[in-house]
């Protein structure tokens, strides 16, 4: 298992589209792949689970990923976090 | 008693009806359990209902083509993600297995569980998205009961609601809804802009609609005047019929207009080509006196399927085009895949950094050869059939015409060396939606035909404003001096170097834009054959010379507002 901290820096943070983006991103994976934040653990495959983090910009996220392409999956979730969901700006 | 409900007025026409009232959050569920013996059967009907949704949306998005898609696709796919949602489906499994709940109070139960921690969140945007988990739930109950969406036998209903979704629209419109109020919305929202392309008359800001109507109330709707009134007194039901008959006689004064001329007042004929992509467009294109296809998307060919279509599959359907149009002639727009546009065949990249700028139209056709070869040719064979033009999308500078027109003649004489006959001269045009292009035109247009303006498009890279972005408001709007003064010049160097240019996104199709359009100098529209007529109507109306005369005032607006005022003081 494999687990990083993330800062949430996109403006408008985990909303449906940033939402969406990363849990179809992280549905490519097989490893299981869990958000945790405010003490609340979701699962980052469920759009609803992340949207219902309501992580907004400057929120510290754990993400979790577990199994057999589990560094794939983290470099992925990473890399979306870093690009801001691809916003722009 | 007789109330007077009305609102904003944002897509025109008349309806009488029974309303049918839509509240928000309307899963009203007694609670009720079933026996132990009844849970796997439960849970089969859950699922079953689940199938049917996702066979619905599914089905809703393969009807949506061209500009629809584009706008509503999105939603479909939040709605398809939440619909496929672990959480939301465990939960329901949970609620039926071990509470023993009946499938409709497990729906229930989960959506109050899920709209207390959305109702929860400061975020307003992040709590308004229960708006989406109620239709998904909605839309799941509806099929539980074999209903259609919640809105069974809605067919000559008027619809009452806080808020339709733009991935609503269509579908209401196609069951036969009369017309839709909401008691929320503005007149420039998505949703109203594809009500007036469907002609689905709807009143947005009729903001105490909701508390003051049930089910089943008469109400009287115009939805050009925004007027809505319950329980409509004689002096109302007579100012509905006179409303009716205007309409009516609009519609027959438009429709005696499809054999007219589009000649505006002072005798200059201008130019509507139809946007197509299905046999039905093009047959309704021509009953409208169009001048041809001015823009015939070929993606739908390319979606949809996991294979790539062949030669043959694509010469048959240019051709039918071109045999369909006896003798006009026909735009065949060249693969315009990539960004909002992915298809199954693996064709177009997924996952791009920034889809809107990375590979897509000319650039994905040049940097796959073999597919681009592969349409070029089939494109050429049609042209033996009837006259044809060849259109690039996405052109953004001289090499890549230079690069498409090479591979074109390369196709053309290999035909010919193969004994296929073809048209001697092939028309060859760019669609001048990159700004790079509409700002360099001089550096190519002697290289080309003709020109096609993609307004979508240009005014999205042109303002850096993506029309899909909820959070940009009234950002993403062609009533921008920039771009004002870019179509001018592009129409000003077309006319100088005599090649025709056409504008073939929404704008062109909207009779409101139509005068600004001709003062700016334009004289070939391309548009869908819905708005046709409305727009020969306009074109009309009106004389050429005089908005010819008005183009410096309208080149020195400052603003939206200014262009907005310039367009009042010249709309006849």
């Amino acid at each position: 298992m494999i687990e990083r901290e993330i800062t949430v820096t996109n403006k408008l943070g985990l909303h449906a589209r940033a939402s969406a983006k990363l849990v179809q991103t992280m549905a490519g994976f097989r490893s299981s792949a869990k958000l945790c934040a405010k003490g609340r653990e979701v699962d980052a495959k469920s759009i609803m689970g992340v949207m219902m983090l309501a992580a907004g910009q400057g929120a510290v996220v754990v993400m979790r990923t577990d199994g057999e392409d589990e560094a794939e999956a983290m470099d992925a979730a990473v890399a979306l976090f870093t690009r801001n969901f691809d916003e722009g700006g | 008693m007789r109330r007077d409900l009305s609102g904003i007025g944002a897509s025109r026409g008349a309806a009488l009806g029974r309303a049918r009232v839509r509240l928000p959050h309307a899963l009203e569920v007694d609670q009720a359990y079933i026996d132990e013996s009844e849970v796997e059967e439960e849970l089969a009907r859950v699922h079953r209902a689940i199938e049917q949704v996702r066979e619905e949306m599914h089905q809703l998005r393969e009807r949506l083509h061209g500009a629809l898609a584009h706008e509503v696709g999105e939603f479909l796919d939040l709605h398809a993600l939440l619909l496929d949602d672990p959480e939301l489906l465990q939960g329901l499994d949970r609620y039926i297995r071990l509470k023993r709940y009946t499938a409709d109070y497990a729906l229930r139960k989960q959506r109050d569980r899920i709209a207390n921690v959305f109702l929860g969140m400061d975020d307003p945007y992040l709590r308004s998205r229960i708006d989406d988990i109620d239709q998904v739930i909605g839309r799941i109950h509806a099929a539980l009961h074999q209903r259609d969406a919640e809105l069974q036998g809605i067919a000559g209903d008027i619809l009452v609601t806080d808020a339709i979704a733009p991935a609503e629209v269509a579908q209401l419109q196609a069951q036969g809804v009369l017309a839709v109020v909401t008691t929320t919305g503005s007149a420039l929202s998505h949703s109203a802009i594809l009500a007036r392309s469907l002609h689905l008359p709807l009143v947005v800001g009729a903001t105490h609609a909701l508390q003051w109507l049930n089910d089943g109330d008469v109400i009287v709707v115009d939805g050009g005047t925004g007027t809505v009134i319950r329980e409509p007194n004689a002096a109302d039901l007579k100012a509905h019929q006179q409303r009716v008959n205007a309409y009516k006689r609009e519609h027959k004064q438009l429709n005696r207009l499809r054999r007219e001329p589009t000649r505006t007042l002072d005798g200059i004929d201008i130019k509507l080509w139809a946007n197509a992509e299905s046999r039905e467009d093009v047959a309704e294109a021509h009953a409208l006196g169009a001048a041809g296809v001015g823009l015939y998307r070929t993606e739908f060919l390319f979606l949809g399927t996991h294979e790539l279509p062949d030669e043959e599959t694509q010469f048959r359907a240019y051709r039918d085009l071109v045999l369909g149009l006896t003798g006009r002639t026909a735009t065949i727009r060249t693969l315009d895949l990539g960004a909002d546009k992915a298809d199954d065949t693996g064709l177009a990249l997924r996952n791009e950094e920034n889809p809107a700028l990375g590979l897509r139209g000319i650039r994905l056709s040049l940097a796959r050869r073999d597919i681009f070869r592969t349409q070029l040719r089939a494109i050429l064979r049609a042209s033996g059939y009837g006259p044809l033009r060849v259109l690039l999308p996405m052109i953004s500078g001289r090499e890549e015409i230079r690069a498409a027109r090479a591979l074109m003649d390369e196709v053309a004489i290999e035909l010919r060396g193969q004994g296929h006959a073809i048209a001697q001269n092939i028309p060859l045009g760019a669609m001048i939606e990159v700004p790079s292009a509409a700002i360099a035109l001089t550096t190519f247009i002697r290289e080309i035909d003709f020109l096609s303006i993609g307004t979508n498009d240009l005014v999205q890279y042109l303002l850096a404003a993506d029309r899909n972005n909820e959070y940009l408001g009234d950002l993403y709007s062609p009533l921008h001096p920039a771009l004002l003064r870019l179509l001018h010049d592009v129409l000003r160097t077309g006319a100088r170097h005599g090649k025709p240019v056409a504008v073939c996104g929404e704008m062109a199709g909207d009779p409101g834009f139509t005068p600004l359009l001709l003062a700016l100098g334009l004289e070939e529209f391309s548009l869908h054959p819905g708005t046709l007529l409305e727009v020969r109507r306009a074109i009309r109306g009106v004389g050429l010379a005089d908005l010819r005369a008005q183009a410096r005032s309208l080149l020195r607006a400052g603003d939206r507002g200014g262009i907005e005022r310039w367009m009042r003081a010249n709309t006849p």
